[in-house]
């Protein structure tokens, strides 16, 4: 295989990764850290055969979830025809009302979706969690597999495997399908957020501007970048990168100074595009997860070709009685949080952490999932000049433009704690390529 | 049918000039069956670019930008509207207004509200149907609302605002919560508002917060309507009367930060000093 030529290179990759600035930013205490994010040389390698049934399993769940977004907002029949409980949608964090009946353009509310995957010991995948709102981490394995290549060419001579440098012509045809006349750039809220590379990364890639709230304006019902000399040029399309809240103080949080005013006055008009779609999150809440399969069923007509790792809600009375009956086999998680943050393993629990737990679940059922503790595959990680094996996930992107297409390759994300299973980045955690074979 | 002539004046004052002002009124009548608008004229100073829209609670709004330094905005909106209290406000299906029936940030449940809903009596026999099974239980199970007990009981519920609730302008501001201000016992229009919303929809009501003029002299006014199924009724709980033709509805949300009449965001000193009249008077034939 000529894989293990490869290790020899995991010092000058990391250098090379930390020279190019591959940080991950984060807030801890109140104050900004950046930390190198821990490139692993051994490849996750997915078989062509796998990965086909993990892309056809990945477009079927996005092609919902976009279905479902555009259902919520405008007729509802989801909720009309009893399918989901209306207080999944309305009470999560993700829904907004401000998109109650807003169209974006060619009716794509899911550009980019980062959907985390893993797969247990038996080799069967489970999905793990949608990320709908702005998933990061593509850059990543496109700028590692970059450097690979660079320090052992033979290694992907000798090896049939999918370039995944194509990302950025994915993206590029996702931008160019919804714009609405002009240039397209990327919104950054700037150089101290945690995926600051990956913006002008991307950017770089696609030839699209990197530029923050203050070089853009609505006139006239359009929105214009301003160049260092004032001249202005018409936006038809933005990939931001700031969360909904922030991204107009004229209809969200009033007190961002970070997006533009007016900007989503001229995107209810369908004079821009914004990617991703305001108001998605409405689907990747935590809650909503529990009726992925149920929505592929409802809109496609079809069944779920990937399945959700067992999952109860407690807000069921019957789900509330099997999670109280096997509260140590299961991970309970808020619905809330992301990142990793509101994780807890019943197991793990202290007598009276369980029972303030339990009080606070009965209280307020909806809040929390429940999910039996997948035992992953292991994979191996190169530490000290030997291979350990560590949990793994892997974030698969899903683009979508006339139809969602599934990027061949992917973030695979390890604990570098040989006990942990968590495996976010924001936590500590390292990365991988992910090698699809062509083969 | 009544015919009222309204003026809505705004008038902002910044003690040093600021730029880059960037508005959203949301101070237009509504227009449907009920309220139909002659006669409208809007001003605006000083000059903007912008335009006009509708936002997903169906509330026309202007918007814009006025670019250079000024130390003065005004807005001034007249018109006659033409009141029919014998027509409806037909509410769309009951499964696309969900989101009338949850509390939101400024009507969200707290021990003073649920103190007051303690004195909410309950007059039905079958008394669990005020419970608010709904956080505990499927919501495909829920009893459903009799319609004409809907508005029954939101007239219950608006009395017992009333009793216990104080008008009193200047102890409350924009931002207080149905909950601080039932701890408080005092408050205005708003918060009257909030605390029946709250109450509301703690018994499943969908209801919402409206903005809008009455016939005299003064500020605008708010008050709320509730979904009996097929129509939205109107309950005026700082006066404690069901709403009559006398009102003009400017906007509808979920409370009063969906209905706020202007927001701005411009560069300068953070300083403002806002002044609204309202002025609705009865047009004779």
């Amino acid at each position: 295989m000529q894989v293990e030529e490869l290790y020899r290179y995991s010092d000058t990759v990391n250098e090379l990764l930390a020279r190019y600035g591959v940080k991950f930013g984060i807030y801890k205490n109140g104050t900004f850290k950046e930390q190198l994010f821990p490139f692993d040389m051994i490849p996750r390698v997915i078989g062509k055969d796998e990965f086909a049934y993990l892309e056809k399993g990945l477009k079927q769940r996005v092609t919902a979830l976009n279905e479902f977004i555009r259902d919520i907002y405008s007729e509802k029949k989801i909720i009309r025809d009893k399918v989901i409980p209306e207080e999944f949608v309305y009470m999560g964090s993700g829904y907004l009302s401000q998109c109650e009946g807003v169209m974006p353009p060619k009716g794509v509310y899911t550009h980019i979706a980062g959907i985390d995957l893993v797969q247990g010991k038996n080799g069967k995948w489970y999905i793990l969690e949608d990320n709908l709102r702005i998933p990061s981490g593509a850059s990543y394995p496109m700028i590692a597999r970059d450097l690979c290549r660079k320090s052992s060419p033979a290694t992907f001579e000798m090896n049939a495997l999918e370039d995944n440098r194509n990302y950025a012509k994915l993206l590029r045809q996702t931008m160019d399908y919804v714009n609405t006349g002009g240039h397209t750039v990327i919104l950054t809220p700037g150089r101290y957020n945690a995926a600051y590379f990956e913006h002008s990364y991307l950017a770089e890639q696609t030839g699209a501007h990197l530029v923050t709230g203050s070089e853009l304006v609505v006139e006239n019902d359009n929105l214009y970048f301003v160049d260092y000399s004032g001249k202005k040029e018409r936006v038809g399309a933005v990939y931001r990168r700031i969360s909904d809240e922030y991204l107009d103080p004229m209809n969200f949080n009033e007190e961002s100074v970070i997006g533009i005013p007016h900007i989503y006055d001229i995107y209810r008009k369908g004079n821009v595009a914004l990617i991703n779609a305001p108001g998605n999150g409405v689907a990747d809440d935590k809650g909503i997860y529990y009726f992925v399969p149920k929505m592929i069923q409802y809109y496609l007509g079809e069944e779920a070709i990937l399945d959700n790792a067992p999952t109860y809600l407690p807000f069921y009375e019957e789900d509330m009685k099997y999670v109280l009956e096997h509260f140590d086999d299961l991970v309970l998680k808020d619905v809330a949080e992301a990142g990793g943050y509101g994780v807890v393993f019943g197991s793990g629990m202290t007598k009276e952490e369980k029972e303030n737990f339990i009080h606070m679940l009965k209280a307020n059922p909806r809040r929390f999932i429940a999910q039996e503790v997948i035992d992953f595959l292991d994979i191996n990680i190169y530490e000290n000049g030997h291979a350990v094996p560590r949990k793994a996930d892997l974030r698969a992107f899903v683009l979508m433009a006339e139809e969602a297409m599934v990027w061949k390759s992917g973030l695979t994300r390890f604990s570098r704690n040989p006990d942990s299973f968590i495996v976010n980045s924001s936590q500590g955690g390292g990365f991988k390529d992910t090698w699809v074979m062509a083969e | 049918m009544r015919r009222l002539n309204y003026q809505y004046h705004m008038r902002l004052s910044f003690p040093l000039p600021v730029e880059n002002h960037h508005f959203t009124l949301r101070c237009l009548p509504i227009v449907d069956e009920r309220q139909q608008i002659e006669n409208q004229n809007i001003y605006i100073e000083p000059s903007y670019i912008g335009g006009y829209d509708a936002d997903s609670f169906g509330n026309r709004f202007i918007y814009g930008t006025v670019k250079n330094a000024h130390t003065q905005f005004l807005v001034k909106v007249t018109g006659t509207a033409c009141v029919d209290a014998a027509l409806p406000v037909p509410a769309s299906e009951l499964h696309k207004i969900g989101m009338f029936r949850y509390q939101t940030r400024l009507t969200g449940m707290g021990a003073s509200l649920h103190k007051l809903r303690e004195k909410c009596e309950k007059k039905k026999a079958d008394q669990t149907m005020y419970e608010d099974k709904h956080l505990k239980r499927n919501s495909f199970e829920k009893e459903e609302w009799e319609q004409n007990d809907i508005v029954e009981r939101a007239c219950e519920l608006m009395d017992v605002v009333y009793q216990n609730f104080e008008y009193e302008p200047g102890v409350t501001n924009v931002t207080t919560t149905a909950e601080e201000a039932a701890m408080l016992g005092r408050g205005v229009c708003q918060d009257y508002a909030h605390i029946l919303l709250a109450l509301c929809r703690m018994e499943w009501i969908p209801c919402r917060y409206v903005v809008g003029m009455m016939l005299g002299e003064g500020a605008s006014h708010a008050w709320i309507e509730v979904c009996d199924g097929t129509n939205w009724i109107a309950l005026d709980p700082t006066h404690n009367r069901m709403v009559d033709d006398t009102y003009i509805r400017i906007s509808y949300g979920r409370d009063a930060q969906d209905c706020t009449i202007n927001q701005g965001f411009f560069y300068g000193s953070r300083e403002q000093v806002q002044e609204i009249l309202v002025v609705v008077e009865e047009m004779k034939e």
